[in-house]
């Protein structure tokens, strides 16, 4: 039960987003997920049914007690009242836990459908969609937005009938009791409709306020927490001060607004509660007086019903609240559902078990967005080579040449736009991903590293690789003695305070996870800088252990790792511009010369020459 | 409950609101505890009037009695909504008041935290995480407010209500007073357990979410690692699990809340059929009156709220004492690190002398020092490079320079005087600081230069900017220097970063700057133009330059070479180089690599 305290029903409160309209698309298609539920969504309104009679009988039976038994005196008699009375309030009780619980059921089934179904799409696309997503919005898609569905979907329809039964139920024990009475009871009741959907309508934005403010609270804190360094550095301790006051001033005042809508409703139910009350005294005194058969149990039954019927009408307007919400994160979520951007499967694909690895660009044209004008913006120009089983060719080039590119297609996490990719001769696009990806191993730049043990993010939770076979990967690239260092081995945590890994050291285990994979083709893209001497001698050596024998497409940074690749592709503004062995390509003078001499021009030519030097980097 | 006493001098500050806030809260109660016994009245006179009425049925009398009662029931109408108007216009003053009291203290509590954490050092830093202290600025202030404001308003107000309530039943009939009395304490200790049930299993509920996010979040970042090892499938299988036990804990969740209502709801329905049940008998007695059952049907249901709040309030009370406790925590924290009794406020200009002598430093949860005895003197306007492997105490070194870490033994001083006498903010104007781990705010790219100073101009961060090498980035952005970055705009690259963090050092045209690693993201070519920009500059700053590639440091008046945290080598980088140790080592690796590659 959440509760806010400034209200002192602890009703829970969210945030809702403007959402006016009520979709009937949307409601239909958040249905569909309902539908498997429909045999318990029946019997939950029979019981919502159930427990909205039992409430209003009681009044009615406390009515028959006085009228019948108390006033004539019959104690005997109003024994079984008492029992009639003790039953329904245990029916009632235990059929609104009924209720409740079953909805709550109802709703989780529907969202953990949901959810993962979710997961899945959202799994399936291809990167061009992450690289355009942020991350942060597609988790709160599956999570909160999810998440704001599943009140919607619990209580939703079944609590909404349920208030309309009670109101229905009191309404019709009033008339039966004494119509009049019950005509001059509910006149108050428009006004109290108005009061809870006027209050509800200012919480509501006072609400979203104060979300926003809260967020920016967090957020600063957050943000100036991890510089608080850059903000003591800089002296700007001062201003980041008032900045934050200033913030916290809005948080403050939307706060206050709340308080006030809320110090403002509670006293007018109460009062208009009383409206009702004295209406029905002062109405069934003047009507006694008529000589109206009104009777003193009447007056008691009318005194708690017009107290009954504010919750219903609150809750009414509660559950307008959750279905608003619930259609803004329905929109947000469905949406997500509609983009499909995942690569196509071929509908026949071609097999492909057992592969030499060879691999072949052909005139490969490649852009990863078009400009405004919709020409394509390319990055890789009729690029074309071929690459023998078991050899190397290796990549070399500017920043920005498109090195990864290259990478990137060949696992087919792009499409491309024009040209051919052949693995042994198969179009990748004729094989299913899975049977691609099967046969090349990964090692990124930036090697990502999944919370959990060293274990996990070597085997990647593969039940298929033994222990056994892990170590003798992590031996054969040398990462034992690193893994073997850290406290607690190969069950340490990695995102463990203390146990931070050098991204050297990360690329070390990327290494092993390729190994444990054991692909035909070997894809890597060389760490760059920060790798310190004895780490970029391990990862020397682990390159050469695990290009042994494999197909190799390898990105260099260090121009002095690929001196023995079979082939170097010299890339340039997205084409190739020079082919050839590491000692061709000095011989030609070229590119690959200038980019060879830009590397280490400085680090040994003696000072004279750095002006030239200089001048050819700008060439 | 100890730690709440600490709050009590808010009450004081903001008694102006909470003595009349208690007032109010009085009479609101008193006033809406008095309507039943109207209604009482009414109920009571009803039959008394109806049987007058009849008995001078046919005479005069009767229509003088008639508009007689009629009024009187019109006036006993009145007082009802005037009594309950009262309560409620106290009640609105009540909420006005006292809960208004409680949002302003949680801005100062806040504000206080936000100063505090502000002059906090990198030590507490180490102890506490991001998410950490954002908890204990929100949740925990979240929860003391609780209790100075909604807490003391429930206590207040269920007291008074129960009491006068109690008493009133009481005169009336003790024993059915003392029978449907009953189920109200049950209502209170159920409340209290179920309030704990709920808040530790939304709890377990709650970490079961952040579990969840966490996955979806690491699937999605590694999403590149997943494709490429085919492992969708298995990710997917996972995060059913994780959505299971998800569900499962809502579920378990969801039981105690489907709960709640009914057991309230049977609690106080129990007691409204003990009092028709037991009333019965004694109205049959002749001992209370019908309008006394009336009566007490309205008691009950208005006690019913004020009782079960008893239930939260012991729990709200728990929870604040715990979060003043885990502020406290922050808040009685000294700084490391501040200006104190030997500080000379005299001190305001430097020169950029750096002198260190016999400088030792240990991490606390290290074994090893991560310096040992490190002196140098470094005359002002000069240069001072600093190499060595990753873990040698580089960073360790640069960051007692502005202070950021004190050392453990040994002396830092700046222009002959010890770094702490210097005022920390007259030291920390004269350096220009540029960390190895690049932090930008989410804000505009000149903005984020003009932290370094605040009153530069666009001309400034401009040339700034330009000696950073950072012009032709910018002009690509879409809106040059007006481009967010971070969250909510572009996201830079690792090399952009750096430079921005360069350009924010340079525009404060410091005396001293320091260079952490600070060109390890930005490629040769860059290096070479900023080392150009800074060479340009000389005389006007000191320069400490930690670096990782030998290119940056060759200039160097000082060359340092870190091993283990001592100085193994000194000297510029001719010396250097003609010396046997590490410095040619590694330089000598470097031209042996390279003559291999050129043969």
């Amino acid at each position: 039960m959440a509760d806010d305290a400034s209200d002192d029903h602890f009703e829970p409160e969210d945030t809702v987003d403007e959402v006016n309209t009520f979709d009937g698309r949307l409601i239909r298609r958040l249905g569909q997920y309902l539908k498997p539920y429909t045999g318990y969504i029946v019997l939950a309104l029979f019981i919502t049914l159930g427990a909205s009679v039992l409430g209003p009988l009681r009044p009615w039976l406390v009515q028959k007690g006085i009228d019948n038994y108390i006033v004539g005196g019959d104690l005997e008699g109003l024994q079984y009242i008492i029992l009639y009375l003790m039953l329904a309030l245990v029916g009632e009780g235990l059929l609104s836990f009924g209720e409740n619980y079953l909805t709550q059921w109802i709703g989780q089934q529907a969202i953990y459908d949901l959810r993962t179904t979710l997961f899945r799409h959202v799994e399936g696309q291809s990167l061009a969609y992450f690289d355009r997503t942020p991350v942060g919005r597609v988790i709160t898609r599956t999570t909160s937005d999810v998440e704001a569905l599943s009140d919607a979907l619990s209580s939703g329809l079944v609590s909404a009938l349920g208030d309309l039964f009670k109101l229905f139920f009191i309404a019709y024990f009033m008339f039966t009791l004494n119509w009049m009475l019950a005509a001059v009871t509910l006149l108050v009741m428009p006004l109290m409709v108005w009061v809870t959907f006027w209050f509800r309508r200012n919480v509501r934005e006072q609400y979203r306020e104060t979300r926003k403010q809260m967020a920016r609270i967090n957020s600063f804190i957050q943000e100036h927490v991890t510089g608080i360094h850059i903000v003591q550095l800089f002296n700007r301790e001062e201003e980041e001060k008032e900045r934050f006051e200033e913030i916290n001033d809005k948080h403050r005042a939307a706060h206050l607004h709340t308080i006030f809508y809320y110090a403002v409703f509670w006293p007018s139910i109460e009062f208009i509660s009383s409206v009702a009350l004295a209406a029905v005294l002062w109405f069934g005194g003047f009507r006694a007086l008529g000589g109206s058969a009104l009777t003193l149990g009447v007056l008691v039954a009318f005194i708690q019903y017009a107290r009954q019927f504010f919750r219903p009408i609150r809750d009414l307007s509660n559950q307008y609240d959750t279905l608003q919400k619930a259609m803004a994160g329905a929109e947000r979520v469905f949406s997500l559902l509609d983009t499909d951007e995942g690569i196509e499967t071929p509908s026949a694909p071609a097999e492909l078990d057992e592969i030499d690895g060879t691999i072949e660009f052909e005139n490969v044209w490649f852009a990863y967005e078009e400009d405004d004008e919709g020409t394509p913006d390319w990055v890789l120009r009729d690029v074309s080579f071929r690459v023998e089983p078991g050899e190397t060719a290796a990549l070399v080039g500017a920043t920005g040449a498109g090195k990864s590119t290259v990478m990137n297609l060949l696992l087919r996490f792009y499409e491309i736009q024009r040209g051919h990719i052949r693995v042994d001769g198969q179009d990748i696009r004729d094989l299913r991903l899975r049977a691609l990806r099967e046969h090349i191993g990964l090692i990124p730049q930036d090697v990502f590293l999944f919370s959990g043990s060293v274990r996990r993010n070597l085997t990647l939770d593969d039940p298929g690789i033994d222990e056994e076979t892990m170590r003798r990967a992590a031996e054969t690239v040398q990462a034992d003695q690193l893994i073997e260092r850290l406290p607690d081995g190969y069950d340490q945590d990695v995102k463990e305070r203390g146990s931070s890994l050098s991204r050297g050291q990360r690329q070390l285990l990327a290494f092993v996870r390729a190994l444990l994979y054991d692909p035909d083709v070997m894809v890597l893209d060389e760490a760059t800088s920060s790798v310190d001497t004895e780490t970029e001698a391990l990862i020397q050596r682990a390159l050469e252990r695990v290009t042994e024998g494999r197909t190799t497409l390898a990105i260099a940074h260090r121009l002095s790792t690929i001196q023995d690749a079979d082939t170097i592709l010299v890339m340039h503004k997205g084409e190739i511009r020079e082919r050839g062995t590491h000692q061709e390509l000095l011989a030609a003078d070229g590119l690959y010369r200038k980019l060879y001499d830009l590397q280490y021009a400085d680090q040994g030519a003696p000072r004279g020459d750095r002006a030239r030097t200089d001048q050819r980097v700008q060439t | 409950m100890g730690a709440l006493g600490r709050l009590n001098h808010f009450f004081w500050e903001y008694k102006y609101l909470f003595v009349p806030g208690l007032l109010f809260t009085m009479v609101s109660a008193g006033f809406q505890i008095t309507v039943p016994m109207v209604v009482r009245q009414v109920v009571d006179s009803i039959p008394r009037f109806v049987r007058l009425y009849t008995l001078y049925g046919g005479t005069p009398a009767q229509t003088e009695l008639y508009a007689y009662f009629f009024v009187t029931l019109v006036l006993f109408a009145l007082v009802i909504v005037a009594l309950s108007g009262t309560s409620g216009l106290f009640m609105f003053l009540m909420r006005q008041t006292v809960v208004v009291a409680s949002r302003h203290i949680e801005y100062d509590l806040r504000n206080a935290l936000y100063d505090h954490l502000q002059r906090l050092s990198s030590t507490f830093y180490q102890e506490y995480s991001t998410g950490d202290v954002i908890t204990r600025a929100t949740d925990d202030i979240e929860k003391v407010r609780r209790y100075v404001g909604p807490a003391i308003m429930y206590v207040t107000r269920s007291l008074v209500m129960v009491l006068v309530a109690a008493s009133v039943m009481f005169v009336i009939s003790p024993t059915l007073t003392l029978y449907a009395l009953t189920p109200l304490p049950v209502l209170a200790v159920a409340v209290f357990f179920m309030a704990r049930m709920v808040h530790d299993r939304s709890d377990r509920l709650q970490r079961q979410y952040s579990t969840l996010t966490s996955r979806v979040q690491e699937a999605l970042s590694g999403i590149r690692v997943l494709k490429a090892y085919t492992r969708e499938a298995a990710e997917a299988e996972a995060f059913d699990d994780e959505s299971r036990e998800y569900r499962a804990r809502n579920l378990t969740l969801a039981l105690v809340e489907s709960a709640w209502r009914p057991s309230f709801l049977l609690l106080v329905g129990v007691s409204t059929v003990i009092v028709v049940w037991m009333g019965g008998q004694l109205v049959a007695e002749g001992a209370i009156t019908i309008g006394n059952i009336a009566e007490y049907i309205i008691y009950i249901n208005m006690m019913t709220w004020p009782v079960a709040s008893l239930g939260f309030v012991i729990t709200m009370i728990q929870r604040a004492s715990a979060s003043v406790s885990r502020l406290q925590s922050i808040m009685d924290r000294e700084p490391d690190i501040d200006d104190g009794p030997q500080t000379n406020p005299a001190i305001q200009r430097l020169e950029g002398r750096i002198t260190f002598r016999d400088v030792w430093y240990q991490y606390e949860d290290e074994d090893e020092p991560a310096l040992r005895g490190v002196s140098f003197d470094l005359p002002a306007d000069q240069t001072l490079a600093i190499v060595g492997r990753t873990g040698s105490g580089k960073s360790t070194l640069v960051r007692m320079i502005p202070r950021l870490l004190e050392p453990d033994a040994g002396t830092v001083a700046v222009d002959g005087s010890e770094i702490e006498t210097v005022p920390l903010r007259t030291l920390r104007e004269h350096m220009g600081y540029v960390p190895q781990d690049v932090f930008l705010f989410s804000d505009t790219v000149a903005n984020n230069i003009a932290f370094g100073d605040l009153d530069a101009d666009r001309e400034e961060i401009r040339a700034a900017a330009a000696e950073a090498d950072l012009m032709e980035n910018v002009e690509n952005f879409t809106d040059g220097f007006d481009t967010y970055v971070g969250e909510r705009g572009i996201t830079l690259s690792g090399g952009q970063k750096q430079r921005t963090s360069i350009a924010r050092a340079l525009i404060r045209d410091p005396r001293i700057l320091v260079f952490d690693d600070a060109l390890s993201a930005v490629d040769t070519a860059t290096e070479r133009n900023i080392l150009r920009s800074l060479r340009e500059r000389q005389g006007r700053h000191t320069l400490v330059i930690v670096s990782h590639r030998l290119s940056a440091v060759q200039e160097a008046d000082l060359i340092l070479v870190l091993e283990q945290g001592r100085v193994v080598q000194r000297g510029p980088h001719e010396t250097l180089v003609n010396e046997d140790g590490l410095y040619a080592d590694l330089y000598e690796k470097q031209l042996l690599e390279e003559e291999i590659q050129a043969l």
